[in-house]
């Protein structure tokens, strides 16, 4: 089952426990949009090379789109739905006013120079910049996406329909980004840890994690809990892992980090594979790193009373079923990584009101918007006796649902 | 008995099943008759006690002047007068020329009375025809019913998430 089939299935348990019919759940899954558009591009060296390009629109009924626009070879229209729907329940799950969309380009940028790629962008923001906007649809960096491609996206939007900072989130700080917007998903994640073990009668103070992934996710909360005092006893990246139930020297792992572009082969541990960290004994699991990381066959070796989806769709259902039997706690992605969508929701209201808020703000806004989703989805599971993910979809139908009753169809 | 009387009835619906004798035994009963154009041959709300075969021409059925049907030759008209109904439920009038045939509801009840086999066949058919028209009423009746009971399932959905307290 890859993550689109695994968002369908969630939604589909959630909206079968509600009870809320065929109809509604037909009008629930279908995007509203799908679009596919052909990039045509003059290499640097005069070949000519012709890309394929998404734009899936899911929901608007909350309010305008939003949601990631990556650069991969593998991209296609029905991951790219599946991803459009994940983000509608998402931004509804930590009620920001928006939509969910998804989009991405087929293409391995690792094999293209910046000009290219600026080529490329510009190119596929005119064919989708009028189904676009500040309004409408907001893109925001994915995978192989950064800061410098959404500035690229601004500036080629902002030429058909006047400056349009608000069109795209996940900017530079210098043009229009918000501070505290790279390190939004680690520290969201945090904050959502420090909630469910105050629920469980613990803290992230002497909590043992084990974080697989070390990218934009895993690296900022590894940084964070360190900092919160919890102890981070295993990292992994693409490359191989590092193990130490002792805890590992956070700082020192940074520094190697940083010179060797990879976790791997840090002195401060042991040496462990990415199979060895999923199954180490640790009190919380930070699965961070691409999706189906955890699956039937591995499922029954975690350790972790805790798992904390950094990563979108980490858990195969059927080894969230076991979680489930065995008492896991699984705190599902759409809560625990939503922290990144809140800080670009701030982005874009900063742009729209053209003001900046320092790091202290966001920060505390984000806590706040955290906190109580997550209060939202343990009160949700506490009475209907549900785990925390058919919960939090189950939140996520309601908002979304109460919107389209009231806009009515 | 005119030859031609007996071979336009075997073909109508009303005699299907009937012999010659049979079709005899109904041509007994019956009054050939004939209206002008533009003469009324009854009126709904009347007594109706009289079943008209059209024979010829044309006969023009309203209802609260509304235009129900035109009737041409081999046309039964006020079939509920042999089956115990009291009035005319709607009217008729010659279209054209008309020439039709008339059985009175008095003498086929003693046809019937005796167990005549042509009577029985008649009524028998007759009962097949209004059989298909109930039918046929009872599909729009359903029909008619499910266009009024409107489905709701937009505010059913609100109604579910309003269980749910959100």
């Amino acid at each position: 089952m890859n993550s689109a089939e695994a968002t369908t299935y969630y939604f589909q348990k959630a909206a079968r426990i509600m009870d809320v019919g065929e109809r509604i759940e037909t009008l629930l899954s279908t995007p509203l949009r799908e679009v596919k558009v052909q990039v045509s591009l003059e290499l640097d060296n005069g070949e000519i090379r012709t890309f394929t390009g998404f734009r899936v629109q899911h929901d608007n009924s909350r309010g305008p789109m939003k949601g990631g626009l990556r650069y991969h070879p593998q991209v296609d229209a029905a991951e790219t739905l599946g991803l459009a729907s994940l983000m509608t329940w998402k931004t509804a799950v930590v009620n920001l006013p928006f939509g969910g969309a998804k989009g991405g380009i087929q293409v391995d940028p690792t094999h293209m120079s910046l000009k290219e790629l600026e080529r490329l962008t510009r190119k596929f923001v005119d064919q989708i910049q009028d189904i676009i906007g500040p309004t409408r649809d907001i893109p925001a960096p994915d995978v192989n996406t950064n800061p410098q491609v959404m500035a690229w996206i601004m500036d080629q939007y902002s030429k058909y329909h006047g400056h349009s900072p608000a069109v795209v989130t996940g900017k530079p700080i210098d043009l229009y980004g918000s501070k505290g917007r790279e390190a939004a998903t680690g520290r969201g994640l945090l904050f959502v840890c420090r909630e469910i073990l105050r629920d469980v009668g613990s803290q992230v103070r002497a909590t043992r994690f084990a974080v697989q992934g070390f990218g934009n996710v895993g690296s900022h909360a590894v940084r964070l809990i360190h900092d919160d005092g919890g102890i981070v006893v295993a990292v992994s990246d693409v490359h191989g892992g590092v193990i130490n139930p002792r805890g590992l020297d956070v700082p020192a792992l940074f520094e190697h980090a940083k010179r060797q572009g990879t976790v791997q082969g840090f002195n401060g541990g042991n040496a462990c594979t990415n199979e060895e960290l999923l199954a180490c004994d640790c009190d919380v699991l930070v699965p961070a790193a691409m999706g189906d990381s955890l699956t039937k066959q591995n499922a029954n070796d975690v350790r972790a009373k805790i798992i904390v989806e950094g990563a979108n769709s980490p858990c195969e259902p059927e080894a969230d079923e076991i979680f489930e039997k065995k008492g896991i706690l699984v705190v599902p992605d759409i809560l625990a990584n939503a922290g990144g969508v809140t800080v670009s929701y701030f982005e874009w209201v900063q742009n729209l009101q053209h003001v900046t808020w320092d790091e202290d703000r966001v920060n505390g806004e984000l806590e706040k918007v955290m906190k109580e989703s997550y209060e939202r989805i343990a009160s949700i599971s506490r009475s209907r006796k549900l785990p925390l993910r058919t919960s939090a979809y189950v939140l996520a139908i309601g908002r979304v649902g109460k919107a389209t009753v009231l806009r009515g169809i | 008995m005119p030859n031609a009387l007996l071979k336009k009835l075997q073909g109508i619906p009303m005699c299907a099943g009937l012999t010659a004798a049979d079709i005899e035994d109904l041509i007994a009963i019956a009054e050939e008759k004939s209206a002008k154009k533009g003469d009324k041959l009854f009126t709904e709300g009347e007594p109706g006690e009289v079943l008209m075969v059209v024979l010829e021409g044309k006969v023009e059925v309203t209802k609260r002047e509304a235009p129900l049907a035109t009737l041409e030759g081999g046309s039964v008209l006020g079939e509920m007068s042999l089956l115990g109904g009291d009035t005319r439920s709607a009217s008729a009038a010659a279209a054209t020329d008309v020439k039709y045939l008339a059985i009175r509801n008095g003498p086929f009840q003693k046809l019937i009375a005796k167990d005549n086999i042509a009577a029985l066949k008649i009524v028998h058919n007759l009962a097949k025809v209004m059989g298909k028209r109930l039918a046929m009423i009872n599909e729009k009746l359903v029909d008619s019913l499910g266009k009024t009971k409107k489905k709701e399932e937009l505010a059913d959905f609100g109604r579910i998430l309003n269980r749910w307290s959100f």
